[in-house]
């Protein structure tokens, strides 16, 4: 596949419990070939995803982030991901005014079953991050430090 | 003003023997901005002020004060503040009353200060249509009201006249002072992503980490127990890194999404003149658009992000 | 040691003479960033402003808003998963550094910081080690601003406490004089013309802001009063209810030295950094228990004022903790002003007395 060429991007992905990352499971279990850019943060639903975990994973060097849930309607405990679908849509409007592209975050839904959806999510995302290259990083410092040295960057791998 | 001064002062004298305290303003240590004023004593009442320099919105001292009876002065914008509380029931109304006043505009008090060159002489402000005047040393000086006010007053909706308990001088439209001055917002959308990001990175190189904007914030109802200030969880560090002030400057957007008026208090409250309400007007508008809100107009609507729809009629997901 | 004769300096000359400094070591001077003036190294594009006083205190040039202690790193041991080994590196300051167009305040902040920090025994090596890098260059005020105090507080808009040169404004320029043998050694070395009769000019506007400053009750002498309302909570209550707790006050002001230290780790690598704190926040005096010795806002402003007008005085020979700047209030988005509360309390214990004797 030609995302998977050349230099690996970091995409993260966080995945509730009950439908996507079971629908990962089932792509794995499959043996659907997908770029292996993306790193799986498991949590208990999209409900539970503060869009700071979000906003904190570029700050921290993601190139990119993949947020995945149940279908509407299908949510575990009801209407979690009806609460993300706001929130998701909310954050969409901070991301770019501090200069992360539009392009570098999704949410989506797959079920369980999708195995085949969710390697398709994965290779057109994963792709679109590539046509964006790396994210741009925050400099270690700037003119204004009066540290002898810059803040130290402990965050970044 | 002078008129609706005299009448607010008679309605808090009549109403204080029920209040245990009310908030107004009074003359403070600068000549361009008015000091909050806790009034308990009838005395009290003759030093309230009010004009142009009344600028900080006292709603925030409001949860504060819950279970007391307090009364509060307050512009239109304000009470957009007073609402939002009132809706997510941080205080109670039969425990508050709001005087309200017939606001012509709010000095933003360092432009002026620029402007002037100094607070130093200035006796009294007054805007008169198009023109901020000054009175310095007995001498009149005018100025634009883009040159001197808060950028906030250009979007004023009024008075919510319908919330207030009292109102002093007369209820009409707020002044129209035409286009307002060119926004950080419409700055960064002439850039591209990097620029933006160098942008903030310079702006918050200047951040001393004073967390101003967040304790003038009268939505900011954690205060002392804020996520910027934790430990566990460890949201920002403590470095004087660029990113992590830019990351509170996130957190406060986010957790103000759908519920921020743009009251415009953490702007004047940095105390290095950073534009930290950018992030909260960008959510703002989207807010407006897919959700069609506007926070602090109505007490009984809910906000935004603390309901939903299974059918979202603005939100149109992506197709994979 | 016999320090050099006044010096002088025109305006068109001096940004090129910081610039020749700024080639050997770091300048730090107040220049126009994003509509303030704040004390920023020195480059060939920057706008030195010298209207006034700046907007941030200098005390960053000595005292960091961040600074890194020691960085530490766990080593995995080879074949050994499970035992790492921990390898710490220290970091100590050492740049020098020419720290030009502060206010005498701004000085005498620094000797605040000198008996705390540079006091016989207890020695701070962080600090020490920047002051001794460090030479002040203070500049006489000739136009204080509506908020400035410093004659109320035992200062001097003309004084050079603190300072290693002083500056003052005269006809075209400005006089340099040597204040310490440090600035008189560095004086020397630079090749700036005599003053000669501009000595005697730049005494006479010293001499005539000290009279043009307006006169006001001194602050001095209120630790008594100060500590007297210690257990006074409605009075504590009413001066601090518009106060809103953030740190705007401590964090300008240039005699506030509280610090806090943590570690910032990710992985196996990680920093100790040192950093501003600030007495007015919740977590100052927060314990790990849960307890908190001062709750609320009421028993941090009394330990804020009192540890500038009373502890701080006590133990330093009636020194205060503070050189009337201003910038506190200037800047207070509640508008607190310092001056009142000190006078407010006096004049609490005052009525106390009076009470007391009917």
């Amino acid at each position: 596949m030609s995302v998977t060429e050349g230099k690996e991007l970091r995409i993260i992905g966080f995945l509730c419990n009950w439908c996507s990352y079971a629908g990962a499971d089932t792509a794995g279990v499959g043996r659907f070939a997908q770029p292996t850019d993306l790193r799986i943060v498991r949590l208990p639903c999209t409900g539970r995803i503060n869009p700071l975990f979000i906003v904190r994973a570029f700050m921290n060097g993601a190139d990119g982030v993949l947020v995945s849930g149940c279908h509407p309607r299908d949510c575990h405990y009801s209407e979690g991901n009806f609460y993300a679908r706001r929130r998701l849509e909310t954050l969409k409007a901070l991301l770019p005014v501090i200069g992360v592209d539009p392009g570098r975050f999704e949410y989506t839904w797959v079920s369980a079953s999708e195995g085949q959806r969710w390697r398709s999510v994965v290779a057109s995302f994963t792709e679109q991050v590539h046509a964006l290259g790396s994210m741009p990083r925050f400099m270690s410092g700037t003119s204004l430090d009066l540290c002898l040295r810059p803040a130290v960057q402990p965050r970044v791998f | 003003m002078a008129s609706s001064l005299d009448e607010l002062k008679t309605a808090i004298r009549k109403a204080l023997p029920g209040l245990d305290v009310v908030i107004a303003w009074t003359a403070g240590p600068d000549a361009l901005s008015h000091a909050p004023l806790f009034i308990t004593e009838e005395a009290d009442v003759a030093r309230i002020e009010w004009d142009p320099r009344c600028s900080q919105n006292l709603a925030g001292y409001l949860p504060g004060l819950r279970g007391k009876k307090a009364g509060i002065v307050a512009k239109g914008c304000d009470v957009r503040s007073i609402v939002e509380l009132l809706q997510e029931k941080l205080i109670d109304r039969e425990d508050v009353v709001i005087f309200g006043l017939d606001c012509q505009g709010a000095v933003d008090a360092r432009s002026a200060r620029a402007a002037l060159g100094s607070s130093r002489g200035v006796r009294d402000v007054a805007i008169d249509g198009a023109s901020v005047c000054f009175s310095v040393n007995g001498e009149p000086r005018f100025f634009s009201p883009g040159e001197v006010l808060q950028s906030k007053c250009f979007g004023c909706a009024g008075a919510d006249a319908g919330l207030c308990d009292h109102f002093a001088g007369e209820r009409g439209l707020p002044p129209q002072f035409g286009n307002p001055p060119e926004s950080t917002l419409e700055r960064l959308e002439a850039m591209d992503m990097e620029e933006r990001l160098r942008f903030w990175e310079t702006q918050m190189s200047r951040c001393i980490r004073c967390y101003a904007c967040r304790s003038a914030c009268p939505l900011c109802v954690c205060q002392d127990h804020c996520a910027a200030q934790s430990r566990e969880p460890h949201w920002v560090d403590q470095t004087d890194h660029p990113r992590e002030k830019l990351m509170f400057q996130a957190i406060h957007a986010l957790h103000t999404a759908g519920r921020c008026t743009e009251c415009g208090e953490c702007e004047r409250a940095c105390p290095m003149g950073l534009p930290v309400m950018t992030l909260k007007r960008a959510l703002n508008r989207r807010i407006k658009d897919v959700f069609d809100y506007q926070a602090g107009i109505d007490p009984n609507q809910t906000p935004p992000l603390f309901e939903f729809r299974e059918v979202e009629t603005n939100i149109k997901e992506r197709e994979w | 040691m016999v320090m050099p004769t006044a010096r002088y300096i025109a305006h068109d000359k001096l940004m090129p003479w910081l610039l020749g400094l700024a080639e050997g070591r770091r300048v730090l001077a107040p220049v126009r960033e994003g509509g303030k003036t704040l004390f920023l190294p020195l480059r060939e594009d920057s706008r030195l402003d010298l209207r006034g006083l700046a907007d941030d205190s200098a005390k960053a040039a000595l005292l960091p808003r961040c600074e890194p202690l020691l960085e530490f790193h766990y080593a995995k041991t080879a074949g050994v998963p499970s035992r790492t080994t921990l390898e710490v590196r220290e970091i100590l300051p050492g740049q020098e550094t020419f720290l030009f167009g502060v206010r005498p305040c701004d000085a005498r902040g620094f000797t605040v910081f000198d008996r705390v920090y540079d006091a016989g025994t207890r020695r701070d090596i962080y600090y020490c080690s920047r002051r001794d890098k460090t030479l002040v260059a203070a500049i006489a005020c000739a136009d204080p601003a509506e908020t400035c105090f410093c004659n109320r507080v035992g200062g001097d808009p003309g004084g050079s406490d603190g300072a290693d040169l002083l500056f003052t404004p005269v006809e075209g320029g400005f006089t340099v004089e040597a204040v310490t043998e440090r600035g008189g050694a560095f004086l020397r070395e630079q090749a700036l013309e005599e003053a000669d009769g501009k000595a005697e000019e730049a005494r006479e506007v010293r001499e005539a802001v000290r009279r043009a400053m307006p006169e006001g009750p001194s602050l001095d002498g209120a630790p008594d009063e100060v500590l007297r309302l210690f257990d006074d909570g409605a009075f504590w209550e009413s001066v601090a209810a518009k106060c809103l707790s953030c740190g705007v006050c401590s964090y300008l002001c240039p005699t506030c030295y509280c610090f806090n230290m943590t570690d910032e780790s990710n992985g196996n690598d990680g920093v100790r950094v040192r950093t501003w704190d600030n007495c007015m926040s919740f977590q100052f005096t927060l314990e790990g228990s849960g307890h908190n010795p001062r709750n609320g806002k009421a028993q941090r402003m009394r330990n804020r004022i009192g540890h500038k007008f009373s502890y701080y005085p006590k133990l330093h020979d009636g020194n205060l903790a503070c050189v009337g700047c201003g910038r506190c209030i200037a800047n207070c988005p509640a508008s607190m002003d310092v001056r009142a509360i000190v006078i407010q309390a006096r004049s609490r214990v005052l009525d106390k007395e009076e009470y007391a004797n009917e």
